[in-house]
């Protein structure tokens, strides 16, 4: 969009641009209005242009132009000023649009307001560029230059907007690491030590900032447990650091806290927060996913093992490729599976349609946006409908990381296969290989014999259509021994009708090798209302096959029955069967759709047999293509010319094959994570692609129905000189498939991928500080912020690459820094000067997260059960699963003991989170969570002073109290010592003893839970 | 005590009045408490009210509040507002759309004309259809909007168009971005209210009003008006935890950390946090207060169909019910709405379960649609009445809509298919001009009559966002590297259809 500023409209009754301001600011908007609005003044401009003397200009100052000017204008103007998608009505792409625009005065830079939007008016800031830093300096007095000049710019140059092709940005130079800053000789006790110290120090002393001091020791302990563990210190922990005099103290709590399985339960989370993990699907009808949890856990065991962060982020791109054998590798892609799946867009909608088409692409652009958010916090999905505005990165960059993943959907997947069964696996596998080598030889005798015409017809039948044939097969009744019995089944319409024809189709089973005409009755008559209109029942009638059998009539009637005399015979047995009895009026209306079916009897075995599959309108109508004919051509000929003894033991090897084949596929499975899976059971419309990469089309404005040129697969490309299409085999197959995913594997976690490792640092140093270095942890692009500390990012970065990735020696870095362990107090000169703390002059306080609050709560009142991994614990009620399940929040006993488990290990519904969680600001599992706000409202306030779980938790915690002493006092300070981690004041012992002693420990627990010092962190 | 119902009149009479109303005693601590607080917490709070992102709107307003009527499901367009006379004439014809369609299901049967009938109302004579008959009294004050078009036939992606203008899961609700940008006008409540079908939430549940990544104060708060409990987490629902030991509680902790605050200056956060809990003890009072419809006199309950509250009703669905359902939820928006609730959204029909109660009418849409859309009707009418009576309609828009159209053409024997192409909106109230019908479905309605002209929710967010004195260009929230905006990259201001 054109500026308009909301500062200029303040609030008087006109509108924008006629309020009489002179301001330069609002003349523009006033052009700009006029501009759009009145054709005379486009049209004045257009003259002004054509009487300026253009070709007086120095042909050098085209050089000047197109060297110096255009890419200013391309990198940082063209993408919302185009012919295109001209904002404010305004295009830069040629010179006759920008003279047309009226905001360039050839010659008067002075008089042109584009100069006044680029440079700002009165000392404040410049309206124009909307999006990222105002222009350089030298950027606008290039431009300056360039109008007073005469604006000159050859007719032959046409800007064509397009990315950015500057790759001249931070996050994308090389990773290299910086020297140490040398420690000048006034730095602080302790500042001296640590690189991370080294660099905040440089960046405060410029600023003439000082550091705080070191805190006190008990809120180190609890502002480090909670960091690293998610939980707080307990009251002895804490006094058994403060009093420790060994100088090593602290190191050894680091490790302590490091070594604790809580760490990775806290770690985990945030990972989780980032890459949009939630048990269900989201959507409608938002079905649970029950092998979810296996990811959950394998994120919580691969930071509590350390695991080097390349094969971490290896595992979850690539891990089935890259670490064969290995469950990790199959578990860790619960990543790629981590995000939202419309069911109904998938398995209700086939892929062939549109609807089906729109959910697959969405369904790859979540892969996508996953994978480059989280691994190289570039925001790619911004290219998805045109190129990206600020980056360097192309439709065609994006829809070829589409392509890596186009042969990949969410299911899931075996990862663990007890050896037993694995071993029964095997010895099941070669039998049917064996069998199957019998069968190949038996078959080839059998084409001796039968010669080319056989090959023939085995062709035609491999390519006739495959003809539907629904479930629903009919009406059947009981089984009877003998064909003598009477069976009648009949129709009562809505109501007494005329009848002109009453119509038998008959059913269609494979039972007993039947086929066509199954069950259908051999003597029979028909009546309406109790007389006999039709009568079959002297003479046997010749089986239809799948031919209705039709009886014109000239009566009316409300019952029409079928009277089988003499029944048709299954197998040793007799039964009669009817798909469908349609009776028809003048019109041809069927009036027996859908009404009243009684019968002597009937085996109801749904879907296939009912009574009331006779009125369904469901009949099978054989096969068009004539499937069934070839294959009697085929039994024919070979019955003419193959030796039946070869055909009988062909007959025995299949139904061999057949037997261990079923006994294989009921092993059972080995243990499953829902993941990328490329095989998998068909599920509807949803069906697995074997490995064959889908067609992956460049897409004009991201609309699925126009399609471009075909998208290879590929990434992004770090340089201007970078390939950034995958070598190698592109082809739609199974190894193509793999080798796309393995590469992009491999080119994230490069050594030479700058973004991959400063992304990562990042996280970890926003997750201890607060705030990143750069406080966009997605976004390291020109929409981003820019690193405060880019030499420390930088630093620790490559710091991390050369270290083998190791997090834990992360951590140990960044919390033995003095930096980490300063005071949280404000400074007032300090605040004055950089009131956000960017420069770290303090430690921020923080606000508990929301699973902190929960873990907490119930570790202080007793009742927090460590029990690790497994699938989540439910906080709701589940009900109606067999189609949108209903998760019921409100219906939920908080006093199920189940439940007591940290926060991790709870079941996420992604289309109805926890309200009790999502109040306390937790992530919301629809969209990548990087940064979570911190909120403080009034529902926040109820919902600590109300909700179940709050309030079972003080009865719980006040128990607890109880059990330790009787004395109210004592209580009371044990509360406080569980609750804060400290020996109470006399004043605060005094005033809660007061109030526990008029209203009960229960309401002075809820009441500690409620206080800033439990649920902030200095 | 605590454990009674809250649905019993006489009981929550007693209960707000005497336990949890803290009388004159309360509010007068209250008062103090905020003068104290006004003293410490930032500058933008002293002037009262919590205050959304937008210091300085953008232009004049036209309206302050907005209802949302959200039909889940899909409502018919040519079934209720747009009379189509082509399809009286073609019934039972084999459907010819002149073009290739693709049906979600199968409902591309026979023509199939409104099993409804279609009359004029009001000056501006507007066809509606009998379904809707109770309507027909307030056609001069709604801009009916025939053309609109969505994108995709999917309940779920097309519902997250209509009620987050995204497709997608993860962007904030239309009232989360309202509540964004104006705040509060009465700190007691909540700023944006959602009331969902009882039976149960539509597609994608309460995605629908998220925040998002707006902060969370400006999700849509759920209210279950037929709950014993309508706001979850309102009271506490143990024994121990009485009006009493909280109030006495709440000192105390204002104490504590009033003490934690002090001892940590220059962190706004703190006082805030203290403020918070006088806020929360203010909406215990006025929540009740205002969701408790006993004191509404006989005629307002006629109006709104609330004749016989607590009846029995069949199994099957049928009028009666729906209409208290829809009904008693239009009364308490118009209560919310009159005490500073800046945005109201009602739910009417719940997920695709059986039987159905939602709009989805592929089997038979006599049988859903007419229940439905006479509940309906009876209690958005009296909404607009009531408002108008009051003086409210002229500052507040009402927006009723779905997640798309349905099919002229019949699936099976009397039911209709999706029809994500087009369907209608209508818009009334604030800034809205009556009596108009802009935009035109073509003669089945099946598309737009002009197919390169269509309207769409983006249009339709802009210009609601335009009447509330913002421009939906500048409402801007920047996210994982892009500058959000509700109208994504889209969106024109209806002129045609403001006053």
């Amino acid at each position: 969009m054109f500026p308009a500023r909301d500062q200029d409209y303040n609030g008087a009754n006109a509108p924008i641009g006629l309020t009489g301001k002179t301001s330069a600011s609002s003349r523009w908007i006033l052009v700009l209005i006029q501009t759009a609005w009145n054709p005379m003044i486009r049209l004045r401009f257009l003259v002004m242009a054509t009487c300026l003397s253009w070709q007086s200009q120095l042909l050098a100052q085209e050089d000047s132009f197109e060297s110096r000017v255009a890419p200013i204008l391309k990198d940082r103007c063209l993408n919302c000023h185009n012919d295109t998608e001209s904002k404010g009505d305004f295009s830069l792409q040629t010179s006759a649009a920008i003279l047309d625009s009226g905001f360039v005065e050839p010659g008067k830079a002075g008089d042109s307001l584009l100069m006044e939007i680029i440079s700002g008016v009165d000392g404040q800031a410049p309206q124009m560029p909307k999006t990222g830093p105002p222009l350089s300096q030298e950027e606008v007095q290039a431009i300056r230059e360039w109008i007073d000049r005469g604006a000159d710019w050859p007719a032959s140059v046409e800007l064509n907007p397009g990315p950015s092709a500057n790759f001249d940005w931070w996050s994308l130079r090389p990773l290299v690491q910086p020297k140490l800053p040398e420690p000048p000789n006034d730095v602080p006790a302790g500042w001296d030590d640590n690189p991370v110290d080294l660099f905040v120090w440089q960046k405060l002393n410029e600023q003439g900032l000082t550091p705080s001091g070191e805190t006190d020791r008990a809120t180190l302990i609890r502002r480090l447990t909670y960091d690293l563990t998610g939980l707080p210190p307990s009251k002895s922990e804490i006094d058994k650091f403060v009093n420790d005099t060994n100088p090593n103290a602290y190191a050894q709590l680091v490790e302590r806290l490091l070594e604790s399985p809580r760490y990775g339960e806290h770690w985990a989370r945030h990972w989780l927060d980032v890459v949009k993990y939630a048990d269900t699907c989201g959507y409608d009808k938002d079905k649970l996913r029950e092998h979810a949890w296996p990811y959950r856990d394998y994120v919580i065991r691969s930071f509590n093992e350390d695991k080097p962060y390349r094969q971490f982020l290896q595992e979850q791109v690539a891990g089935d490729l890259l670490f064969p054998g290995n469950p990790d590798g199959i578990v860790g892609l619960g990543f790629i599976a981590a995000g939202p799946w419309d069911f109904i867009g998938h398995v209700e909608v086939p892929e062939t349609k549109i609807d089906g088409k729109v959910a697959r692409n969405l369904d790859r652009d979540d892969m996508v946006s996953n994978t480059m958010n989280t691994f190289c916090s570039v925001t790619i999905q911004c290219a998805r409908c045109h190129d990206h505005k600020f980056d360097p990165f192309t439709q065609e960059h994006y829809y070829g990381l589409q392509a890596v993943f186009a042969a990949v959907d969410r299911a899931n997947r075996v990862y663990q296969i007890d050896p037993e069964v694995d071993a029964q696996r095997k010895t099941l596998t070669d039998q049917i290989t064996d069998w199957q080598s019998r069968l190949a030889d038996l078959e080839k005798q059998i084409h001796q014999s039968a010669g080319p015409k056989l090959v023939e017809l085995e062709k035609k039948i491999e390519s006739a259509p495959p003809s539907i044939k629904r479930p629903e097969f009919g009406f059947h009744s009981k089984i009877v021994s003998g064909a003598q019995e009477t069976k009648w089944v009949e129709v009562e319409l809505p109501e007494v009708q005329p009848i002109r024809s009453i119509i038998l189709h008959p059913c269609h089973d494979d039972f007993a090798g039947i086929g066509a005409g199954f069950g259908f009755p051999v003597r029979f008559r028909v009546e309406v209302d109790g007389q006999t209109v039709v009568d079959r029942s002297r003479e046997d009638f010749v089986n239809p096959g799948l031919e209705p059998v039709r009886f014109e009539l000239e009566t009316k009637g409300k019952t029409v029955r079928v009277v089988a005399t003499r029944l048709a015979e299954r197998q040793n047995d007799y039964i009669l069967a009817l798909a469908e009895l349609r009776v028809e009026d003048d019109n041809q209306n069927n009036g027996a759709r859908g009404a009243t079916v009684r019968s002597s009897d009937s085996t109801e075995a749904a879907p296939r047999w009912r009574e009331t599959n006779l009125v369904d309108g469901i009949w099978y109508r054989g096969d068009k293509a004539g499937l069934e004919a070839l294959q009697q051509q085929k039994k024919t000929l070979l019955a003419e010319r193959v030796k039946p003894e070869l055909l009988e033991r062909q007959e025995k090897a299949k139904a061999r094959i057949s037997q261990l084949e079923t006994k294989r596929q009921q092993l059972p499975v080995g243990k499953q994570v829902y993941a990328a899976a490329t095989h998998f059971p068909a599920e509807g419309n949803f069906k697995p692609t074997g490995g064959r990469p889908r067609l992956v089309q460049v897409l004009h404005r991201g609309n699925i129905e126009e399609t471009g040129s075909v998208a290879l697969p590929g990434t992004i490309p770090l340089t201007n000189e970078d390939r950034f299409q995958f070598p190698g085999d592109h082809s739609a197959t199974e190894s193509g498939e793999g080798q796309r995913r393995a590469v992009l594997a491999k080119w994230l976690s490069s050594e030479q991928n700058p973004l991959t490792w400063r992304s990562i640092v990042n996280r970890v140093w926003h997750y201890h500080f607060g705030k990143g270095i750069v406080d966009t942890p997605n976004d390291f692009g020109r929409m981003g912020s820019r690193p405060s500390h880019p030499e420390l990012l930088d630093w620790l970065a490559a710091e991390f690459r050369a270290g083998g990735g190791s997090l834990k020696d992360l951590h140990r870095l960044l919390v033995t820094s003095a930096t980490y362990r300063q005071a949280s107090a404000d400074r007032p000169a300090c605040h004055d000067r950089d009131a956000q703390n960017r420069l770290l002059w303090k430690m921020d306080r923080r606000r508990l997260s929301a699973e902190e609050i929960r873990d907490t709560i119930l570790s202080v009142a007793g009742r927090l059960d460590l029990t690790m991994g497994g699938p989540g614990f439910y906080l709701f009620e589940l009900e109606k699963t067999e189609h949108s399940p209903h998760y019921e929040y409100h219906k939920f006993d908080h006093d199920n003991q189940a439940t007591f488990r940290r926060s991790i290990y709870r079941f996420i519904v992604r289309s109805q989170p926890d309200p009790f969680m999502t109040t306390l600001d937790c992530a919301d599992s629809s969209q990548s969570t990087p940064t979570r706000n911190e909120t403080q409202t009034p529902l926040q306030a109820l919902t600590m002073l109300n909700n179940g779980f709050n309030l079972v938790m003080s009865e719980d915690f006040a128990q607890r109290l109880r059990a330790q002493s009787d004395d109210l006092s004592t209580q009371v300070e044990a509360g406080i010592a569980l609750a804060y981690g400290r020996a109470a004041t006399d004043q605060e012992l005094a005033l809660l003893s007061a109030y526990a002693r008029d209203h009960g420990l229960d309401n002075l627990a809820r009441i500690l839970f409620n206080t800033s010092e439990f649920l902030f962190i200095d | 005590m605590m454990n009674q119902s809250f649905g019993d009149p006489d009981r929550r009479h007693f209960l707000f009045n005497s336990a949890w109303g803290f009388g004159s005693l309360a509010l007068t601590s209250l008062l103090a408490n905020e003068r104290a607080a006004a003293r410490s917490t930032s500058q933008s709070q002293q002037d009262g009210l919590p205050q959304g992102s937008v210091q300085v709107l953008h232009h004049p307003p036209r309206a302050k509040r907005v209802v949302q009527l959200f039909m889940a499901g899909a409502a018919s367009h040519i079934d209720l507002w747009d009379h189509k006379p082509e399809l009286e004439k073609l019934h039972g014809q084999p459907s010819d759309f002149g073009e290739k369609v693709e049906a979600f299901q199968n409902g591309l049967g026979p023509w199939m004309k409104s099993p409804f009938k279609f009359q004029r109302y009001g000056e501006s004579g507007k066809m509606i259809s009998e379904a809707v008959a109770d309507l027909g009294d307030c056609v001069d004050d709604i801009a009916f909007i025939h053309n609109m078009t969505g994108k995709t036939g999917v309940h779920s992606q097309a519902t997250y168009l209509q009620a987050t203008g995204f497709q997608r899961p993860g962007f904030p609700g239309v009232g989360a971005w309202v509540s964004y940008a104006l705040g509060s006008m009465n700190e007691n409540l909540p700023t944006f209210v959602v009331l969902p079908d009882h039976r149960g939430f539509a597609s994608n549940g309460p995605k629908n009003w998220g925040a998002a990544f707006l902060p969370t104060s400006n999700q849509g708060t759920t209210i279950f008006p037929q709950r014993d409990r309508p706001i979850d987490d309102l009271f506490p629902a143990r024994g121990s935890f009485t009006p009493a030991s909280q109030q006495a509680g709440l000192k105390l902790l204002e104490q504590l950390n009033r003490q934690y605050a002090e001892q940590r200056q220059g962190d706004d956060r703190l006082a805030d946090r203290i403020r918070t809990y006088e806020l929360a003890a203010r909406m215990q009072l006025s929540a009740p207060e205002a969701l408790d419809i006993s004191d509404e006199p006989q005629h307002i309950l006629s109006m709104y169909g609330l004749d016989r509250i607590g009846s029995q009703y069949p199994d099957d669905i049928n009028p009666a019910e729906e209409t208290e359902y829809f009904g008693r939820k239009c009364l308490i928006a118009r209560r919310l709405l009159e005490r500073g609730v800046r945005f109201v959204q009602i739910w009417s029909g719940n997920d695709n379960s059986f039987p159905r109660r939602n709009w989805d009418s592929h089997e038979d849409l006599k049988r859903e649609h007419g229940p439905l859309a006479r509940g309906m009707a009876k209690g958005a009418s009296a909404l607009i009445k009531d408002l108008k009576q009051r003086g409210l309609l002229e500052d507040t828009i009402v927006l009723w809509t779905t997640e798309f159209g349905r099919m002229p053409s019949t699936q099976g024997n009397s039911g209709r298919d999706h029809n994500p192409h087009v369907f209608t909106n209508w818009l009334c109230g604030g800034g809205i001009r009556g009596g108009v019908t802009h935009g035109e479905s073509d003669r089945w309605g099946f598309k737009p009559l002009d197919r390169d002209q269509p309207t769409q929710v983006y249009d339709v967010h802009a210009t609601i966002l335009h009447l509330l004195g913002l421009d939906h260009l500048k409402l801007t929230v920047r996210h994982n590297g892009i500058d959000r905006r509700l109208t994504d990259v889209h969106g024109h201001l209806i002129d045609k259809i403001l006053a």
